[in-house]
């Protein structure tokens, strides 16, 4: 019987929702699941991962835990897949899973799939397609060993189902020492409350065409009117008019939003690899020839400066 | 300080890439250096520049993966390892396990590679090799200061924010490709990346037999590569802001459901 330690994560003490989408996947697919939770005062969202159906909880709560450390996670990861005897563990393709994914797989020996957007399991066989060539391909994968399997999944592959809490069985993990010869000192963060590009079901996100900062600040209040986070070409990026965090793409965030909606950007391939696989794409662009035409659901060929106000209009309208 | 920097051969994603039967079609591509190692043979070059030392390259492959090695010398690396490895594809558990045996008795300070692969996106060597190595890992910087011969610090791109990480040496780390934008080869360097070393090894003089090598050395394999569903082009709204705004967004409220 295959069961399944799902890595969780979280942001400021609360559950993310890609894990969710995790836990929802292993209960659709009548998987044993338990979890793992490891950070700074995160016990509180255990009893959340046992009503996505997690039974055991291991838990690592401890200030020490509140930056990501790879030797302290990983070790954390391995105990509890020994204690729980999971067959597969799962973790999201966040930067945190991606660091991860490929350091537990081999501390326990084994082989990994990364960011992977659709599984067929039989058993312990799994079958995983998952897109590479910066998207330009999908391939099918598999493993081919006895053994643990670990397996990144990328963030919106699956839908997260809506669950209440339950009182979880919780374990308490011992919290390790971590590798001396790395010392996480700090982590800069830009103080904001704004939605996480991954997380979010409507991503705004704005290309060259804005022409500079004062371009995107145009645009930026449409996607808080719209309950969007915002994202940007790397032109943008790159340029300095925001900064790199909100980059979407091959080399920034992956989104797979409900609706993505592309403010002067070209459609660049490796832009294009970031956000494809959103569900309904609107592009606005001056450009009739623009490559991201090709991909977009509903494409609007005009000027976003003269666009965006009205965008903001009917957005009013439909929230009165 | 002594860099290791491994290099993947990768087909030009820019590019067009055919599939048939399951299998990419390596007929007429053009093979490149990954764009991500190349970010790390730049940040490898700017390192010894600081502090002097060496960067050696490894490339594992066949015979045309000589030529990346060549490029990466053009660029400025001082000499160049070439596994040469006719087994086939293996996974990335394979290939780690592979710099692993490289590493065996050879000096360095540093293992920088990028971040993923080109072609596999996959993302797995770097850290499979320094789990092996039992070496600490850096993922995805952005940034490095500090640099001494013992340690540095690295800037982490972390999903909360930029982890700021002391790292003592050796280490395996990645890059990011913001980290910096890499030189291209200079006339005089593609001349004189004529005479740098470059030892071709196979994996027997590595000690490595056929069960370690190819499918049978993979921990994973993959059964068929296909073009992704293209998504189609659909409705086009043509002509005044005032007017195609409000038709695209009454037919996203309607059809596609948007709620705000
Ligand atoms: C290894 C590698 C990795 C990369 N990774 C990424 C990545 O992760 N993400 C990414 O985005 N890019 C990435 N790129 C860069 C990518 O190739 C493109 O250069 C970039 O996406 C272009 O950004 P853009 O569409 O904003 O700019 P442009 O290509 O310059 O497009 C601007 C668009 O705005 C339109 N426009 C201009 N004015 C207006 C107006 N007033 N109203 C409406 N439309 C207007 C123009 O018609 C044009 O189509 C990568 C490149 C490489 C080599
Ligand atoms: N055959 C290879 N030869 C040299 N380096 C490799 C090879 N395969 C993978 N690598 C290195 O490992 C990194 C990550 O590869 P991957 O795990 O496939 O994403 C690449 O960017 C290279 O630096």
């Amino acid at each position: 019987m295959p069961k399944v330690l799902v890595v969780a994560e979280t942001k400021n003490g609360e559950l993310k929702k890609p894990t969710l989408e995790l836990l929802s996947l292993a209960k659709s697919m009548n998987l044993q699941a338990e979890s793992v939770l490891i950070g700074k005062e995160v016990s509180s969202q255990a009893d959340l991962l046992a009503g996505y159906g997690s039974g055991k909880v291991y838990v690592a709560d401890d200030a020490g835990l509140e930056i990501y450390n790879t030797s302290k996670y990983t070790t954390l990861v391995a105990d509890a897949v020994g204690q729980s005897g999971a067959t597969q563990v799962w973790l999201t393709s966040s930067e945190t899973g991606r660091d991860l994914t490929p350091r537990v797989a081999a501390r326990m020996g084994v082989g990994a799939l990364s960011d992977v957007t659709e599984l067929e399991i039989d058993g312990d066989n799994i079958t995983a397609t998952r897109p590479c060539m910066a998207t330009k391909l999908v391939q099918q994968c598999r493993f081919t060993k006895d053994g643990l399997r670990v397996i990144s999944i990328r963030a919106g592959a699956y839908e997260a189902e809506e669950a209440s809490p339950q009182t979880a069985d919780t374990v308490s993990l011992s919290i390790p020492e971590g590798d001396a010869r790395v010392e996480v000192r700090d982590i800069q963060v830009e103080e904001s409350n704004e939605i996480e590009l991954n997380e979010a079901s409507i991503v705004v996100s704005v290309g060259r065409g804005t022409g500079g900062t004062e371009g995107c600040d145009f645009v930026k209040p449409l996607a808080g009117e719209m309950g969007a986070a915002f994202g940007a070409s790397r032109a943008v990026c790159d340029a300095g008019w925001m900064p790199h965090k909100h980059q979407v793409g091959q080399t920034g965030t992956v989104v797979s939003p409900d609706f993505y909606f592309a403010f002067g950007i070209s459609g660049a391939i490796q832009h294009l690899a970031g956000m494809s696989g959103s569900k309904v794409i609107v592009a606005i662009n001056k450009d009739a020839e623009a490559p991201i035409f090709k991909v977009a659901d509903y494409g609007i060929v005009g000027d976003l400066f003269k666009a965006v106000p009205v965008f903001q209009e009917e957005v009013a309208k439909i929230k009165n | 300080m002594e860099i290791i920097v491994p290099i993947r051969q990768v087909p030009d994603v820019a590019l067009n890439i055919r599939v048939n039967e399951g299998k990419v079609v390596e007929d007429g591509v053009s093979f490149v250096i990954s764009s991500w190692d190349e970010t790390a043979i730049e940040g490898a070059l700017q390192m010894t520049e600081e502090l002097g030392g060496e960067v050696t390259l490894l490339g594992i492959g066949p015979e045309r993966v000589s030529e990346a090695l060549r490029k990466g010398l053009a660029m400025g690396a001082h000499k160049a390892i070439h596994v040469l490895y006719e087994e086939g594809q293996t996974d990335s558990f394979g290939y780690a396990k592979i710099m692993a045996k490289v590493m065996e008795g050879r000096n360095y300070d540093l293992i920088l590679t990028g971040k993923q692969a080109q072609d596999t996106d996959a993302g797995l060597t770097a850290s499979m090799l320094a789990e092996f190595l039992d070496l600490p890992q850096v993922t995805n910087i952005i940034r490095f200061s500090d640099l001494a011969v013992d340690g540095m610090t690295l800037y982490r791109k972390g999903d909360h924010g930029t982890e700021v990480i002391g790292i003592k040496l050796p280490a395996v780390v990645t890059v990011n490709d913001s980290l910096n934008e890499p030189r291209l080869a200079s006339m005089r360097g593609i001349m004189m990346a004529k005479k740098k070393p470059m030892e071709t090894l196979s994996p027997s003089d590595l000690g490595m037999g056929a069960e370690e090598l190819g499918l049978q050395g993979s921990m994973t394999e993959v059964l068929k590569f296909e073009k992704p569903e293209s998504r189609k082009e659909g409705e086009r709204f043509e002509g005044d802001e005032t007017e195609t705004v409000p038709m695209a967004i009454q037919k996203l409220v309607s059809e596609a459901k948007l709620a705000v």
